[in-house]
C-alpha cells in the first residue's frame, strides 16, 4: 500500500500501483439504456483499476448497476441500444473503441465470465463437454477431439471426478456445485487475463460455496488472473477480494481495500450492507438490520445523493445538501486508497458511536476503548 | 409400447363414439338410398339392407370384428348363396365397406391418402422453412420495418379465409396467367415433376395459412431465447453471432415448434378440407366431407379411425423427437 | 341446386311456350354456339360427384338426359328440340314405334328393333329389357333410383305393402313367377302388365332409365354402380372415377340412322367428364376461355356473384332459361289450422323480394303453381294467379282480422340455411310482418329433411322444392300431397305440411285411374285447384338456369328433353 495519490480527481480513483499501467482500468464508464419511459442510467461514471492476480469485489443490491458494468467489459451490450461512454482499458487497449469482431475475439479469451445460475447459464441441450470445448474451439484452431481432451483436462482441474466420463453428461445431470465448477472450467479454458464472476456462489448451498471460492482462489494463483467478483454477499468479499467497490444507483459510493471497507466504512449505504449481513460466528446480541426502503429507480434516481431517501443520517448534514447536491467521491478520513461519496463530515464518528454498537456491540467496545 | 397400446384403446373408443353419435343424431342414411318415392315398408327394407337396422353397439361390434376377421358385403346369406358374384369381400383388417362408393373403405383411404399426404408434406416443408426463416429474420430485426412487415404480411394471409387464398391462386396463377397448371393430383410415381407442379398452388395455400403462426411463434421463441442465460454464456464465450443463433438460440426455440408442427401435420393430413375442395384434390378431407354429406357411415368411421391413428402416431413421433432434441426428456 | 341435393334429385322434361319466352339475357333463344360440327373433344365440367351411373339407379335430371344422349338407349326417347311440342313427344329408340296400350292403359306392348347392339357387339334382346326392369325390385341392392314400377307392375304385395318379387338376385319362386307373368317376352315383343292404368307410361320410359335393358352377364349388383355398359354412341374408356369423372369414346356398335339423329347426333369424337371443380372455378375458366376450356360446357349454373362478369363477348356465350324446378312453401296444417290465416300468409308472401334477394330475374322467375309450366296440362293455380308479385299486405291484414286471431300472429319459417337462403328468408319475413305476422326464422342445416319430415315439427311454414319426374302433374301433386302414402306415425314423407284432404285424395284417385291422358290432366288440374283453395302450398318461383359455354362449342342447346341442361344430343365442338 502506498499513499502516493494525495489529491485524486473527484471522479477518479487512485491507481493501485505506482508504476505502469494497471491490467484493467475502467474510466468514467457510463451505460445508459434509452427506453420509451426515459433513459435508464444503469452505470453513471464508474472508474476503477485492477491488477493481475488481484481480485476486485463489486458489491451492491440488485439493480445497482454492478452486472451491467461487468457485461459492458465483455462487450455484451453491443448490438443493443445501450449508450456506452468512457474507457475500458485492458492491457492498454480500449475495449470500447475496438470493432465488434475484435471484441468478439477477445471475449472468452482475454475476458471470461462465469454466471450466477449455472443451470440456466448452460445450454440444456448440449453436453457439458460440448459447451466447454466450444469455448476452446472458437479461439483455437483445433479439432473437436483436441477440444474435448482440453475440456476433460479443465474438468479435472476444477475437480470434477471422472472427467472423461462426465464430459458427456448434460448440465441437468450435474449437481449445482459441479455445474459451477464446469462453468469455471469453461471460463478459464482459454487462460483469460480477466475473469468476471457474477454472483458465482449465490445459487449454491453454503458448503459448496466455500469450495467454489477456494477453487477460484487456487486457480487465480495458478493462472495469475485478475478477477472481478460481483456479489451482494460481503462474506464472499471478505474472503476473496483485495479491493471492494460499493455501487449504488449506478455509481460508486465507496471504494477501497477490503479490510478498510469492512472495518472502517464511511458511507451509510455500506453501513447498511454490513448491518444486513448475518454474522454466523458472531454473538446473538448483534442485530440484523435491513436497509429500509427499496433500491432506487435507475430511470428516475433521487436528486442529490441517491441514497438520501433511505439514509438514517440525513440530519447530521447541514441544510438540504443531501437532497440537492450529489456528493463527490472524496478520500475517506482514514486516508489511503479509501474513497467515499458522502456529505457527512465525520463519518468515522457516526460509525463508531452509532452504527457499530448496534450491529456488533463487542467490536464497538474494543474499538472505543482506545479512543475513549 | 405403452403408448401404442393406449392409442389402440383410444381408437376403439373413438369408433364406438362415432357409431353412437351418428345414430343419436336422428340421421337416416337409408333415406337417400330409398329414393324419391319411398314407402315406409321400402324404407325399412332399405335400412335392413344397409345394415342400419341393428343397434349402434351391435354395428360397432361387427365393425370391430371385421378389423380382425374381415367381412363380406352385403351380409345377406341368402343373397350370397344365390348370387356369389354380388358379394364383395373386405379382408382383415377391414375398415368397412362403403355402399355409397361401392368400395372397401380401406381402398378409399388408400386412394385418398397419397393425395392428402403429398399436399400436407409439401405444405409442411414450405411453412416450416418459410415460418422459421421469416420468424428468425423478424426476431433479429425486432422493432424495425422488416419485422413489422413480416409479421403484418403473415397476419394478412392468416386472416384471409383459406378458400379465398385458394381461389385467388387458382384464378390468377392457374387460369388467368397460366403460370401453374390448374391443379389436379398426379401420382409421384407417374411424374415427379408434374406431381410437384400441380401441388405448388394448393400446398402454398395451406402453407401460407399455417406460416403466419409459425412466423410469430419462431419470432417469439427466438426473442425469448435471446433473454436466456445460456445465450449470454454463448456470447460471452466469443462465439460468432451466426453460431449463437443457429446452435444455441434456434436449437432451443425448435422444441416447441417441433411439437406444434408435428401435431399440425398430423391434423392436416385429414383436415385440409377447404383446400382440397377448392383445388379439387380428392384427398382424405374431401372424402370426409363427401362421406358426411352422403351419410356414408362406414367411410365416416373408417376415416375417424385412420385419421385419429395418424394423429396418435404424430403424437408419438413428436414425443420421440422431443426426447431427441431435449436430453432432459426421457421417454416413459 | 344445393338446397335440394337429396330429395329432389329428379327432374321433369318438356316445356310449353313460356319456356322460350323466358329465355332472356343470352341469345334470346336457348340455343347458340353456331352450327353443330362433328369430331373433336368436348369437355364437360361437373361439381358434385354422381352417386350412381347404373341406369336403374340414376335419378338426377341432368344425368338421365346425358345418359340418353351418350350411353343408355331406351325403348322410346325424347327428341332434341327447343320446341316443346316436339321435345315433349317420345319417339322410337330401341322400339320400332312408341308402343301400344290396351286394357284401359293397363297393358303396354313394345317391339324391339332387330340388330341393336351392346358395346360388346352382342344383340340387345327382350330378355335384357325384362332383366333391367327386374333389377328395381332388388331394393336392397339397386337403391337410389326411381321405383314407380314397384307400385304399377302387376305383382302381388305382401302384408307390409312390398311386392312379393324381390329382384333377380334372390327371390322366392312365387315372386319370380308373379314377375314372369307381369312382364312377358314374345320374340322381340315385350309386354308390361300393370295393376292400374298408366296412360303416360311412354313419358315415364323416356324420362327415366328405370325401364332400360340391362345385360345380365354384366350385372354385379352394387359393384356395377359405375360400370356403364353402353348401348349408345359412346362408351366409357377405362373406368369411371367417382371423384374425377371419365372419358367417353365412340362405340362402334352403335349404328346411327336419320331417325336416331333426332335423339342423338353424337357430334364429338370424345367427351371428357371432369368432376369436382367448384362452380366458381368452372366459371373462372369458362370466362377466361383458354385451352381446353374453349371446348367446355357445364351442368353448374353461374353463381350470382359472377353475373356482373357475363357481359360483352362473354354474354354471347351464355343462356338463361327456366328450369323444370319449382320452389314453394307449405303451411303446416298441424299448426296453421285456420284457413284464413293460411290465405293471409299466401296474400302477404313477397315473392318479388324473395327473388331479388336470391339473385334477381336471372336466377328465378315467379311461379303461379307448384306445377312447372313445362309440364303437360299446366294451368296457373286460380288461388295464386291474381296475388301481386310483391304480395298484398292490406288484403292479408283484412284476412287475419276475419280469421279472428290476435295480431301480431306468431309464425316460424323453416328453411335450409345458406347465405342466400338466409337473405331470402329475411325478405319474406319483412312482407309477412307487414301484414300482421310476427315471423321467427329457423334456418336448418344438413338434417333439414329429417326435421321437417317429423309430424311433430312445430314450424308454421316450411320451404320445399320439387321437379316432375316426367312431364305430368301426376309426378308432382300426388307424391307431395296425397296423405295416404306419405303420412305415417314416424314421418310425413314428402307431405311436409301434413296436408290431409279427402277431396284432394279423391281427385288423385281419379287421375291415377284415368285411362286416357286428357281425363287424367283434368283431374290433376282440379286437384291443384283444391290445393289452392286449402292453401296446401304457396308457390314461390321457378329456378332459372344460367349457363356459359366455351367459344369453340357448337350446337349449344337447352331442351326440355335435357331438363334444360346443355343437351349433349346436339352439342359439338369446332376445330
Amino acid at each position: 500500500m502506498t499513499h502516493a495519490a494525495s489529491s485524486p480527481a473527484p471522479e477518479t480513483v487512485p491507481q493501485q500501483r505506482p508504476s505502469g499501467q494497471p491490467f484493467l482500468s475502467v474510466r468514467d464508464l457510463l451505460v445508459h439504456f434509452p427506453t420509451v419511459d426515459g433513459v435508464v442510467k444503469a452505470t453513471d461514471g464508474l472508474s476503477f483499476d485492477l491488477a493481475r492476480g488481484k481480485t476486485l469485489g463489486i458489491v451492491g443490491e440488485s439493480g445497482s448497476g454492478k452486472s451491467v458494468s461487468s457485461s459492458t467489459i465483455l462487450g455484451l451490450q453491443r448490438g443493443t441500444r445501450a449508450i456506452v461512454k468512457g474507457e475500458i482499458l485492458l492491457d492498454g487497449t480500449d475495449l470500447l473503441s475496438i470493432s465488434d469482431e475484435q471484441m468478439r475475439l477477445r471475449r472468452g479469451r482475454d475476458v471470461a465470465m462465469i454466471f450466477q445460475d449455472p443451470l440456466s447459464a448452460m445450454h440444456p441441450y448440449y453436453t457439458v463437454g460440448n459447451q466447454i470445448g466450444e469455448a476452446y474451439m472458437v479461439h483455437h484452431d483445433v479439432s473437436k477431439k483436441a477440444a474435448r481432451a482440453r475440456a476433460i483436462e479443465m474438468l479435472d482441474r476444477v475437480g470434477i471426478p471422472q472427467p472423461d466420463r462426465r464430459v458427456d453428461d448434460y448440465p441437468h445431470q450435474f449437481s449445482g456445485g459441479m455445474r459451477q465448477r464446469a462453468m469455471i472450467a469453461m471460463g478459464l479454458i482459454n487462460d483469460p487475463g480477466l475473469l468476471i464472476a457474477d454472483e458465482p456462489t449465490t445459487a449454491l448451498d453454503v458448503t459448496v460455496q466455500a469450495q467454489i471460492l477456494d477453487l477460484l482462489q487456487d486457480l487465480q494463483r495458478e493462472f495469475n488472473s485478475a478477477i472481478i467478483i460481483i456479489t451482494h454477499d460481503l462474506g464472499v468479499v471478505a474472503e476473496m477480494a483485495d479491493d471492494v467497490l460499493v455501487m449504488y444507483a449506478g455509481r460508486c459510493v465507496e471504494y477501497g481495500p477490503t479490510k478498510e471497507i469492512l472495518t472502517q466504512p464511511q458511507m451509510p449505504y455500506t453501513w447498511g450492507l454490513l448491518s444486513s449481513v448475518p454474522d454466523v460466528a458472531g454473538d446473538t446480541e448483534s442485530r440484523l438490520v435491513p436497509i429500509p426502503g427499496n433500491p432506487p429507480s435507475l430511470l428516475n434516481p433521487p436528486s442529490g445523493c441517491a441514497f438520501h431517501p433511505r439514509c438514517a443520517h440525513l440530519d447530521k448534514v447541514p441544510g438540504n445538501l443531501c437532497r440537492t447536491d450529489l456528493p463527490d467521491l472524496t478520500p475517506a478520513t482514514t486516508g489511503g486508497n479509501h474513497v467515499k461519496r458522502c456529505h457527512l463530515v465525520h463519518p468515522e464518528d457516526v460509525w463508531a458511536k452509532e452504527v457499530l454498537p448496534e450491529i456488533a456491540p463487542e467490536l464497538a467496545e474494543q474499538n472505543q476503548e482506545p479512543t475513549a | 409400447m405403452r403408448r401404442i397400446f393406449a392409442g389402440v384403446i383410444m381408437l376403439i373408443l373413438m369408433s364406438l363414439v362415432t357409431y353412437v353419435l351418428f345414430f343419436s343424431g336422428g340421421l337416416h342414411p337409408e333415406r337417400a338410398a330409398c329414393g324419391k318415392n319411398c314407402s315406409p315398408a321400402q324404407w325399412e327394407q332399405t335400412k335392413k339392407a344397409l345394415g342400419y337396422d341393428k343397434p349402434a353397439v351391435v354395428q360397432w361390434g361387427e365393425f370391430l370384428k371385421g378389423t380382425v376377421a374381415g367381412r363380406t358385403y352385403p351380409e345377406d346369406k341368402a343373397l350370397a348363396k344365390a348370387n356369389p358374384s354380388l358379394v364383395s369381400t373386405c379382408p382383415a383388417p377391414c375398415l368397412g365397406y362403403s355402399v355409397v362408393n361401392t368400395t372397401n373403405v380401406s381402398t378409399e383411404v388408400k386412394t385418398a391418402f397419397p393425395v392428402s399426404f403429398s399436399l400436407a408434406i409439401l405444405a409442411f416443408i414450405m411453412w416450416i422453412v418459410g415460418g422459421v426463416f421469416f420468424g428468425v429474420i423478424a426476431a433479429l430485426r425486432r422493432g424495425t420495418v422488416v419485422d413489422r412487415g413480416i409479421v403484418g404480411v403473415s397476419l394478412i394471409f392468416y386472416a384471409f379465409p383459406t378458400f379465398w387464398i385458394g381461389l385467388f391462386f387458382l384464378k390468377f396463377f392457374a387460369i388467368q396467367w397460366q403460370i401453374f397448371p390448374v391443379p389436379s393430383y398426379v401420382n409421384l410415381t407417374d411424374s415427379p415433376l408434374a406431381w410437384l407442379g400441380n401441388l405448388v398452388l394448393p400446398s402454398l395455400t395451406l402453407a401460407l395459412i399455417y406460416m403466419a403462426g409459425y412466423v410469430r411463434m419462431t419470432r417469439a421463441f427466438v426473442l425469448e431465447s435471446f433473454g436466456e442465460d445460456y445465450l449470454r454464456t454463448a456470447r460471452a464465450k466469443g462465439l460468432p453471432n451466426r453460431r449463437v443463433l443457429v446452435k444455441h438460440s434456434l436449437r432451443a426455440s425448435l422444441t416447441p415448434i417441433v411439437t406444434m408442427a408435428g401435431l399440425d401435420f398430423g391434423a392436416l393430413v385429414g383436415g385440409a378440407i377447404i383446400t382440397e375442395s377448392v383445388f379439387n384434390y380428392d384427398g382424405l378431407g374431401a372424402l370426409a366431407v363427401d362421406s358426411v354429406r352422403t351419410l356414408d357411415l362406414p367411410t365416416i368411421v373408417g376415416l375417424v379411425v385412420v385419421l385419429a391413428a395418424f394423429i396418435i402416431l404424430a403424437n408419438i413421433v413428436v414425443d420421440i423427437l422431443y426426447a431427441v432434441i431435449d436430453p432432459r426428456v426421457r421417454l416413459g | 341446386m344445393a338446397n335440394r341435393k337429396r330429395m329432389v334429385a329428379a327432374i321433369a322434361t318438356t316445356a310449353v311456350a313460356a319456356m322460350t319466352l323466358a329465355a332472356c339475357g343470352g341469345g334470346g333463344s336457348s340455343s347458340g354456339g353456331g352450327k353443330a360440327s362433328s369430331g373433336g373433344t368436348l369437355y364437360y365440367y361437373v361439381y358434385k360427384p354422381y352417386e350412381h351411373q347404373d341406369p336403374q339407379r340414376t335419378y338426377l335430371g341432368v344425368q338421365i338426359s346425358n345418359d340418353t344422349r351418350m350411353i343408355y338407349r331406351q325403348l322410346v326417347a325424347f327428341p332434341i328440340s327447343t320446341n316443346p311440342d316436339v321435345s315433349n313427344k317420345p319417339v322410337a329408340d330401341l322400339a320400332t314405334d312408341t308402343g301400344t296400350s290396351s286394357n284401359g292403359a293397363k297393358t303396354w306392348k313394345f317391339t324391339l328393333k332387330s340388330g341393336q347392339k351392346w358395346q360388346d357387339g352382342s344383340t340387345i334382346t327382350c330378355a335384357d329389357l325384362k332383366y333391367g326392369a327386374s333389377r328395381t325390385f332388388a331394393t336392397d341392392v339397386i337403391t337410389g333410383g326411381p321405383n314407380y314400377i314397384l307400385s304399377y307392375l302387376d305383382v302381388p304385395q305382401d302384408k307390409s305393402g312390398l311386392p312379393i318379387y324381390t329382384g333377380p338376385y334372390k327371390s322366392s319362386a312365387a315372386g319370380q313367377a308373379a314377375f314372369d307373368k307381369a312382364i312377358t317376352c314374345d320374340g322381340n315383343t315385350i309386354t308390361y302388365n300393370f295393376n292400374k292404368p298408366w296412360p303416360d307410361f311412354p313419358l315415364a320410359v323416356a324420362s327415366l332409365h328405370m325401364m332400360d335393358p340391362y345385360k345380365k352377364s354384366q350385372d354385379q349388383g352394387n359393384k356395377s354402380n359405375y360400370a356403364m355398359f353402353s348401348s349408345g354412341p359412346y362408351k366409357l374408356q377405362g373406368t369411371w372415377s367417382k371423384e374425377k369423372g371419365g372419358t367417353f369414346v365412340r362405340n362402334k356398335y352403335y349404328k346411327s340412322t336419320s331417325a336416331l339423329k333426332k335423339i342423338r347426333q353424337a357430334n364429338p369424337d370424345k367427351i371428357v367428364f371432369q368432376v369436382g371443380n367448384t362452380a366458381e372455378t368452372i366459371y373462372d375458366r369458362l370466362i377466361a376461355d383458354s385451352g381446353n376450356d374453349k371446348y367446355a360446357v357445364t351442368s353448374n349454373i353461374v353463381p350470382p356473384a359472377y353475373y356482373s362478369r357475363i357481359t360483352g363477348a362473354v354474354a354471347k356465350r351464355s343462356v338463361n332459361v327456366k328450369s323444370p324446378y319449382v320452389d314453394y312453401l307449405v303451411p303446416n296444417f298441424n299448426v296453421l289450422t285456420n284457413q284464413k290465416v293460411r290465405q293471409a300468409l299466401a296474400e302477404s308472401t313477397d315473392v318479388k323480394s324473395w327473388i331479388d334477394a336470391g339473385g334477381g330475374d336471372k336466377a328465378y322467375a315467379p311461379a303461379k303453381s307448384i306445377v312447372n309450366p313445362a309440364v303437360n296440362g299446366y294451368k296457373a293455380n286460380p288461388t295464386f294467379a291474381d296475388i301481386p308479385e310483391s304480395g298484398d299486405p292490406a288484403a292479408a291484414k283484412k284476412l287475419l282480422q276475419e280469421a279472428g286471431v290476435q295480431t301480431p300472429y306468431p309464425i316460424t319459417f323453416q328453411y335450409p340455411s345458406s347465405d342466400t337462403m338466409d337473405k331470402q328468408a329475411a325478405a319474406l319475413k319483412a312482407g309477412w310482418d307487414k301484414a300482421g305476422f310476427k315471423t321467427t326464422l329457423d334456418g336448418l342445416g344438413d338434417t333439414y329433411y329429417d326435421v321437417i319430415q317429423k309430424p311433430s315439427d312445430p314450424a308454421s311454414v316450411i320451404w320445399g322444392g320439387w321437379g316432375a319426374d316426367w312431364p305430368s302433374a301426376i309426378t308432382v301433386t300426388p307424391p307431395l300431397f296425397d296423405s295416404r302414402p306419405n303420412i305415417t306415425k314416424a314421418s310425413n314423407g314428402q307431405d311436409y305440411g301434413n296436408y290431409k284432404s279427402d277431396a284432394f285424395n279423391k281427385l288423385v284417385d281419379q287421375a291415377q285411374n284415368a285411362s286416357d291422358l286428357s281425363a287424367q290432366t283434368t283431374a290433376l288440374q282440379e286437384a291443384d285447384a283444391q290445393l289452392g283453395t286449402d292453401v296446401g302450398y304457396i308457390p314461390l318461383e321457378i329456378q332459372k338456369f344460367y349457363f356459359l359455354y366455351g367459344s369453340k362449342v357448337t350446337g349449344f342447346t337447352n331442351t326440355p328433353a335435357s331438363s334444360m341442361y346443355p343437351d349433349l344430343g346436339s352439342i359439338g365442338v369446332s376445330k
